[in-house]
Formats: C-alpha cells, structure tokens, sequence
C-alpha cells in the first residue's frame, strides 16, 4: 500500500502538471504585473482602485479552492481513496490564504474609498463567513484523531460548508445590509482599459491556486510516505 | 420507520427520566437573556421590545449548542454510540430520529424562553402564540438538522464541547437572521413575513436532507 502510494492518477497528474503550471503562472503573473502598471487611474478612486487587480481575483481563486475542497471531499466519501482526502484539505488551507488576502485587501480598498474600514456588506460578510466555516474546518482535522476519520468528518463538513454558502448569502441580503459592491460585473462596470488586467488577474490567482495546490500536495504526499516509512522502521 | 420512532422514543424517555439535559438547556438559555440585558444599554420599554426577538434566538441559539454537544456524549457513556452505529438499520433513520428528538427539545426550551422574555420585557407574545410557536418550530428543526449531524462530529474529537459551536456558528448564521426577522414582524404586524419564512423552510430543507445523506459517514463503530 505504501509503496503504491505516490502512484495514484491524482499524484501522477500533479508531478506531470507542475512544471508547465509553473510556468504558466509564472507567464501570467509577469503579464498581469505589467497591465496592473499600465491600467488606466481610476477618475473617481485614484490608485487605489488598482487593489481590485488584486481582491477580486483573490476571491474567484478562493471560491474556486472551497468548490475543489467540497468535490474532493464527496469523491473521498464515494471512492475512500486517501489522495482525495488530501486534495481536499490542500485546497482549504490554499484556499484559506487566498481567502485572507480578499479579506485584508477588502478593508484597504474599503478605507481608502468608502472612508471606513469595515462594511457589513453582503458579499464581504459572506466572505468572511466562508472564512470561518473553512478555518473551522481546518480546526475539525487537527482535533480529529484518526486519518480514516478525519478525511470522513471533514469531507462531511466540507460538503454542508459548501452547501451554506448560497444560504448565507440570502440570509445577509434578507437582514439588509447595505450593498455597497457593485452589482456584477456583467453590466460592464469596469471602465475602458480595465477588464485585461482584471481577467489576467483572475486568470493568473485561479493559476496560482492550482500551483499552490499542487505543491501543497505533493508536500503533504510526501509528509504520508515519510511517515509511513518512519512507522515500518520502528516495527522492523 | 420503525428505527426512526424507536429512537426517538428512547431519547425522549431518557430525557424525560433524568430531564437533566433540558433543565441545563432552559437556565442556561435563560441566562444569557439576563447577562445580555446587563450587557446591553438601558433601553426604554419600546426599545426592549425591539431587542427581544434577538434576544430569543441567540439565547436559545446557544442553548441548543449545549444541548446538541451531550446528545451524543450521553451515547458515548457505555459505548451505546457504538451500538447504535452497528445496529442492522439504516443510518439516515437513526439521524432522523435523534435529531427529531433534538428539535423537540429545543422547541420546548425556545417556548420556555419566549414565554419568560414576554413577562421580563413586556412584549405581548401571548397574542401570536400560535403563529410564533410555528416559527419556533420551524427554527428548532433547522437547528436540530444540521446540529445533530455535527453533534455526531464534534462527539469524536478532542476539546468537542469547543469544536461544535464553531462547526456549527457559521452554518446557523440564515435560521438566525430569519428567525430574527420573522419574529420582529410578527411583533410588529402580526403577521409572519414571508421571505424570512422561506429562508427558514429552504434552509431546514437543506439541513435535514444533507444530514439525512452524510450521517451514515459520521457514526464509528
């Protein structure tokens, strides 16, 4: 078993995808740094308003890490395959980071424009919850003992995580806090010059979450494989 | 079927021969009402009715934390848990009668609490009996879906009485705010808006029929 260990699909396609990932986040950064210098000044905001290059695609790349962490968690509850289990809680904590970053540049943006640090705005208070539940759900693995049931505990958390955020999100709306985010962005509020290096950005964070994954990932299968080796040396 | 009323009886009469748990559940509910009017600016009559429905759900809120936590922790005692998971009968029926129990609890302690914060901040709750017993309701089973799943959970861990509240505080965030919402409604109009209720009712919806699915990953022999 543990000698089949860093066989599985999901190991090979990581070790397969890490250096033409890298190199494509390392492309996509470079070209996005350049358009974020280059984008026009907001007339309004000023530079500020550049930080949105930054939050925004954060928070696609954090969405995107909580979805890997509720799928990876149900394909471990369906097949009991271990590198789902670790796939799920690679993207948490990955998705954790970015999470923060959303959250620490909100308030900066927030301060610089709306004059005050803190909204209770919708989106940002759904944010800030689906910080918590993931945080929480990371506080779950580490008081779990047991791989078999922790993978099972979180997988089961992760999953409800996911289901409620649609159902924080009506329930912030429903107690009114003000909607101080533009609606979407599909009624074209970035202005003239502003949607490259805005959807470079996005393209580069969901890059960067997958790289970061990867990594993650074969940290951590390389973490089971030590210690599993460790584990047969003290029996022999 | 059959799984779903044995367990459910069996919880029942459990607690109904100790009562201890519900005893626990009502004062400790009742004291954050008690500890929050301390914390809370002195409010004039008027401004006390509009605090109350708040009141009342993160009391009882925070009650059922409480309550959900030693669900299970009564089953670990004997290793009954164990017996439970083993027993020849489908898991998502043992959840459903545990937490039917659960909400039942609840329910009675959320009764209790709005029946003491009506007398304590002269909030004529005696009027919408009826209409407000239903959204206590409907709030105890959302509860008791998603806190019976994660009571199961937080069971097997260390420091469980810590890690529930956080499991399940940001997953209770919409059966509060529309719990909320419904009830500050009522006192004002009477009536029970119905965008708060449905939020209510999709959210039970989603908690008792995920819970009903994951459950049998929860339970160790």
């Amino acid at each position: 078993m543990s000698e089949a260990m860093d066989e599985t699909p999901l190991d090979l396609a990581a070790e397969r995808w890490r250096r033409p990932l890298g190199l494509a986040l390392a492309v996509a950064a470079a070209a996005w740094g350049v358009l974020v210098a280059t984008a026009p000044i907001d007339t309004m905001q000023g530079e500020i308003q550049k930080i949105l290059y930054l939050h925004v695609p954060a928070a696609f790349a954090s969405y995107a890490a909580f979805l890997t962490t509720a799928v990876a968690g149900a394909m471990y509850l369906w097949r009991e395959r271990d590198e789902w289990d670790r796939l799920a809680l690679c993207a948490a904590e990955v998705g954790v980071v970015f999470c923060t970053l959303v959250l620490v540049t909100g308030p900066i943006w927030a301060k610089g424009t709306w004059g005050r640090w803190w909204s209770w705005d919708p989106r940002l208070t759904v944010t800030l919850l689906l910080w918590f539940i993931y945080l929480a759900y990371i506080l779950l693995r580490s008081f779990t003992e047991g791989s078999e049931r922790t993978a099972r505990f979180a997988a089961v958390y992760g999953i409800v995580g996911l289901l409620a955020v649609p159902l924080n999100y009506l329930a912030i709306d429903l107690f009114g806090g003000r909607a101080v985010h533009p609606e979407n962005l599909g009624r074209g509020s970035l202005g003239e010059g502003m949607r490259a290096p805005f959807w470079t950005g996005v393209g580069t964070a969901l890059l960067a979450f997958s790289f970061l994954t990867l990594l993650r990932f074969r940290l951590e299968t390389e973490r089971i494989r030590s210690a599993r080796a460790a584990g047969a040396g003290m029996g022999a | 079927m059959n799984v779903l009323l044995a367990v459910l009886w069996k919880d029942l009469l459990s607690e109904w021969r100790s009562r201890d748990r519900a005893v626990a559940m009502l004062l400790f509910s009742l004291l954050v009402v008690v500890i929050f009017h301390f914390s809370l600016p002195p409010a004039s009559p008027d401004e006390a009715r509009t605090l109350a429905p708040g009141l009342l759900w993160v009391a009882t809120v925070f009650a059922a934390l409480l309550g959900l936590g030693r669900a299970f922790a009564l089953e670990l005692e004997n290793d009954a848990l164990s017996g439970l998971a083993l027993a020849p009968a489908d898991r998502g029926w043992i959840f459903l009668g545990k937490a039917l129990a659960n909400a039942v609890l609840i329910f009675a302690v959320q009764l209790v609490t709005a029946a003491a914060l009506g007398l304590a901040f002269d909030v004529p709750l005696a009027e919408h009996a009826g209409r407000l017993a239903a959204l206590l309701a409907l709030g105890a089973l959302g509860l008791a879906g998603a806190g019976t799943l994660f009571g199961a959970v937080a069971v097997r861990t260390r420091f469980r009485e810590l890690v529930l509240p956080l499991l399940l505080l940001p997953l209770l965030v919409p059966v509060v705010v529309a719990g909320v919402r419904a009830t500050a409604t009522l006192l004002e109009t009477g009536a029970l808006a119905v965008e708060p209720l449905r939020l209510l009712l999709v959210t039970d919806a989603v908690f008792w029929i995920g819970s009903y699915v994951l459950f049998e990953f929860v339970l160790d022999e």
